[in-house]
């Protein structure tokens, strides 16, 4: 491993059931909240993305200078690439006009080339040895397609086939289940890794949906704030466990 | 670490008995919807958001365009919160409709709004929700 920066252990967290609780409703919570600042808050789509990229290229920055995995800097990226993600896509439906079959096809493409790049300079995909500054840049660039690639599927989704949020929380919910399957059954760990990541925005979007929406549409009716409120407290409570966990680990292995 | 493992316990079932909870419901609620007596797009029953945006025609009718602007908001918020509700019903007349939304959003916050723009933006967003109502 002499490729590692000098003291670099590896930068994103390990993937444990709680790493895809956060995973889910930050996605709810990044969603939710992008909605609020362009439409509550009025700032409209542009202004919403000029700012949440501004956030993201400064929480990245962070996130790169750190040594070691930083839980809270490492979800609030994800959090901040969630919102400009979905952003993007928005951007590229409602204000160009662009078909979601042609976004759908163009980020799966990318992310696909972005795997190809990968693994042609570092011969490499793994998730738990993310110890270079340009593995990390891979790592994050992939983030970002799997969001912007689940939510134009999503939408997708829900414009061909109709699929209502309910529906969409058991489909895709299953989905990532035999995800988990095909990973007991002796699939590739990166590759499953990689999908149920781009599953777990429309499920994240249906569950939001399904909570926040009114009883009128079939939703709980929870409204915005108190279901962004209850996901907040659990992914602050899960991030401070994280956190904890990561101090701990760095005290015994110094 | 053992206090660490019952807050992840504790968070996963938070997560588990929202997500029954949610199931149960969503189950219960199906029903109404394919009985849409009152409304003939599938969309549903779209007469609140109708309401609001002859509100506002009526603010731009009598020239008052700045309260036509604070007004179409509550028009805009409504119809986003309820997107995902209703659009998954019928896609196509929920675009038809959000376009016609956009045009009259983008009509009255123009910097420098045009009395005849919104009146005929508003024309023309009352139009389509009287076609959507006709639809059969």
């Amino acid at each position: 491993m002499n490729t590692a920066s000098k003291g670099w252990l590896n930068k994103v967290p390990e993937v444990t059931l709680s790493f895809w609780i956060i995973k889910i409703m930050s996605t709810t919570v990044g969603e939710t909240f992008a909605d609020f600042l362009a439409v509550d808050v009025g700032w409209g789509l542009a202004i919403t993305s000029a700012v949440m990229a501004v956030l993201l290229a400064g929480a990245l920055a962070l996130q790169l200078r750190k040594r070691n995995c930083e839980p809270w800097i490492y979800w609030l990226c994800v959090v901040l690439v969630s919102i400009l993600g979905t952003q993007i896509t928005d951007i590229l439906t409602d204000e160009l006009g662009i078909s979601l079959y042609a976004s759908t096809a163009f980020f799966a493409a990318l992310l696909v080339a972005n795997f190809a790049v990968w693994y042609a300079v570092e011969r490499n995909l793994s998730i738990r040895e993310i110890v270079t500054a340009r593995r990390e840049g891979f790592y994050w660039a992939t983030v970002l397609c799997t969001f912007a690639l689940g939510t134009a599927g999503g939408d997708l989704a829900t414009e061909a086939l109709g699929l209502g949020f309910s529906l969409g929380c058991v489909i895709f919910a299953a989905l990532i289940g035999a995800c988990l399957l095909a990973w007991r059954l002796g699939a590739s760990t990166v590759l499953v890794f990689w999908v149920a990541y781009i599953l777990t925005r429309p499920l994240g979007a249906s569950l939001g949906d399904l909570l926040t929406q009114s009883r009128d549409y079939g939703g709980l009716g929870m409204g915005a704030t108190w279901t962004s409120a209850i996901f907040l407290c659990v992914i602050f409570i899960l991030v401070c466990a994280a956190q904890f966990a990561a101090g701990q680990s760095k005290r015994l292995t110094p | 670490m053992i206090s660490n493992a019952l807050i992840r316990m504790l968070a996963i079932a938070c997560v588990a008995s929202a997500v029954l909870v949610t199931q149960g419901c969503s189950k219960q609620d199906e029903p109404p919807q394919a009985a849409g007596i009152h409304a003939p797009t599938k969309l549903g029953d779209l007469s609140a958001f109708r309401a609001i945006a002859v509100d506002v025609a009526a603010k731009v009718d009598a020239q008052d365009l700045p309260a036509a602007k604070t007004r179409i908001k509550d028009l805009e918020k409504s119809w986003d919160d309820a997107e995902a509700g209703i659009k998954p019903r019928a896609a196509s007349d929920w675009h038809v409709l959000d376009k016609a939304i956009d045009h009259a959003l983008d009509a009255l916050r123009a910097s420098q709004p045009q009395q005849g723009a919104c009146k005929a933006a508003m024309a023309d967003l009352l139009k389509a929700f009287d076609s959507l109502q006709g639809q059969g």
